[in-house]
């Protein structure tokens, strides 16, 4: 991987599973080591609370929003491009599947047109 | 061959489907009350969807993002809900605008009880939104709505003065009512440069999986087709000028547009402007109701896209549903569509600024789009836009408390 700006280059990305599927976005990172001067990324974090990280507006959404956050530890990056594409499915990194919203869909007729 | 027959196809749709409800009413409105001196702004208005539309295809080509995939990486979290927010707001008014406008011409047609076709016209485009593959979508609104072209036709036969005309392109504010003719600038402004049509071309862009190599067809589409989509926009004006302003009459009802087409052109005209305005508004609102849809999955990372199924983007799929139906419950209380397509139209030009200048920075970023970053012909334009936006931005909303929505 080439030099990458946090900040512009993964906060707020798509985050892609190994399937190809968008499983939510990059809310959140987690540093570790910036006591000792050599900062990384241990981890992304996505879902609704992690917007808790993101000024007050996030803590305002994040208390709205329902949803979980999940950890995806940085060694589960397989690439980052446009999106951060991770090594695993969704279902394996129990990332969102948009189940409760598929169960609703798929009641109606037409629904895998 | 294949290839110039397909651009071609594209073209023809994007002029089709350049016209939505907030151009039928300001274009004839307009030149109802001021002739031709407003094409100017026409001009300015089609100059800046042309660039908009253009770096937003180009943007998802190149690097496989689309408007508030942009949005949130460039903004952050905070300014892009800011952003999310208004443009969702503005959808939902827009949406409301044209399902009570596809009402207002279904009920031309049969003059059949305005609430009725309201349910009906919202159930078909429900049907539309959830079989049509994502093609069809475009292609059939599109060449439909090129029927408008009877409002081309019906402009030459009303035999304007052509040196009017012609001096209408260059912009003068001499009007008694100032404040008037300034709404009216801002309202053209922003009825050709509506923000839903630029989500969905961007995300339509993704989701037909562009790539550089079809960035002829980008610019194709985007100068081409909505260059040519003006045409449509300034013969509404034409014509309006022609007929309802030596007439008195204010075009406060579609009925009187479709009269524009039918005192010069009779019953074909009549009919052919009904159905080219059902379609054109039809399409709008399907476009519109995606546009939401595309805007809020984008934001949050869902899957998104007609290209999945259904149910293989399901929270899309709800997303757009509620958009509708929102839409539906706003204008089944009885307001008047016209009302709610002025507002809409003005809401989104004070909006506009918020999705106009991700855009322009990432079509700047060479991390982002290599070697097919804005030239200086792009950013000269991109600049001047960012320019135009504001001004109208932050004029708007004066202007439309000062000419009292532009009765005066």
């Amino acid at each position: 991987m080439n030099q990458i700006d946090l900040g512009l280059g993964i906060l707020d990305h798509q985050l892609v599973d190994s399937e190809g599927h968008h499983c939510g976005k990059v809310d959140d990172l987690e540093l570790e080591g910036i006591r000792d001067g050599s900062p990384r990324v241990a981890a992304i974090l996505t879902g609704a609370p992690a917007w808790r990280g993101r000024g007050s507006l996030g803590r305002l959404a994040a208390a709205l929003a329902r949803g979980r956050t999940v950890r995806i530890p940085w060694e589960e990056v397989k690439d980052v491009h446009a999106e951060v594409e991770l090594r695993r499915s969704a279902a394996e990194l129990r990332l969102s599947r948009e189940e409760r919203a598929r169960r609703i869909v798929e009641r109606i007729p037409g629904a895998s047109l | 061959m294949k290839k110039i027959f397909a651009i071609a196809l594209g073209i023809l749709a994007a002029i089709g489907g350049f016209v939505d409800i907030g151009d039928i009413v300001f274009n004839t409105a307009a030149g109802a009350t001021f002739g031709y001196e407003l094409l100017w702004a026409v001009v300015v208005g089609v100059g800046g969807i042309v660039t908009y539309a253009e770096m937003c295809g180009r943007v998802a080509a190149v690097s496989e993002r689309a408007v508030f995939d942009a949005v949130r990486e460039r903004l952050g979290f905070q300014v892009g809900l800011v952003a999310l927010i208004s443009a969702q707001f503005v959808n939902l008014m827009t949406i409301a605008a044209e399902v009570g406008g596809v009402a207002i011409v279904l009920q031309l047609l049969s003059g059949l009880p305005y609430r009725a076709l309201l349910v009906l016209g919202v159930l078909a485009l429900a049907l539309a939104l959830w079989l049509m593959p994502f093609g069809w979508i475009e292609r059939v609104f599109g060449y439909t709505g090129l029927a408008l072209l009877v409002f081309a036709v019906a402009a030459i036969k009303l035999h304007p003065d052509w040196a009017q005309v012609a001096r209408g392109f260059v912009p003068k504010a001499e009007a008694e009512n100032l404040a008037v003719y300034g709404y009216y600038v801002v309202g053209l402004i922003g009825a050709a440069m509506v923000p839903y049509e630029v989500y969905f071309y961007s995300s339509g862009a993704v989701e037909e999986r562009w790539r550089p190599q079809d960035l002829g067809v980008n610019r194709a589409n985007a100068l081409v087709g909505y260059t040519f989509g003006g045409i449509l926009s300034f013969a509404l004006m034409i014509s309006a000028g022609a007929l309802l302003l030596p007439e008195g009459i204010n075009p406060e009802h579609l009925g009187s547009v479709a009269l524009v087409a039918e005192a010069p052109l009779g019953q074909i005209g009549l009919i052919l402007a009904l159905v080219g305005m059902l379609f054109a508004i039809s399409g709008a609102a399907i476009d519109s109701v995606f546009a939401g849809a595309y805007n809020l999955g984008q934001f949050f990372g869902w899957e998104w896209g007609k290209y999945r199924h259904n149910s293989g983007a399901p929270r899309f799929t709800l997303a757009w549903a509620v958009m509708l139906l929102l839409g539906f419950l706003i204008v089944v209380t009885g307001v008047d569509p016209i009302l709610v397509t002025e507002f809409s139209v003005i809401f989104s030009v004070v909006a506009l600024p918020l999705t106009y200048v991700p855009i322009l920075l990432v079509a700047n970023d060479r991390a982002y789009m290599g070697r097919y970053g804005n030239g200086r012909v792009g950013n000269v334009f991109g600049v001047f836009y960012l320019v135009v936006l504001l001004v109208v931005a932050v004029a708007a909303i004066p202007l439309l408390i000062a000419s009292n929505m532009g009765q005066g």
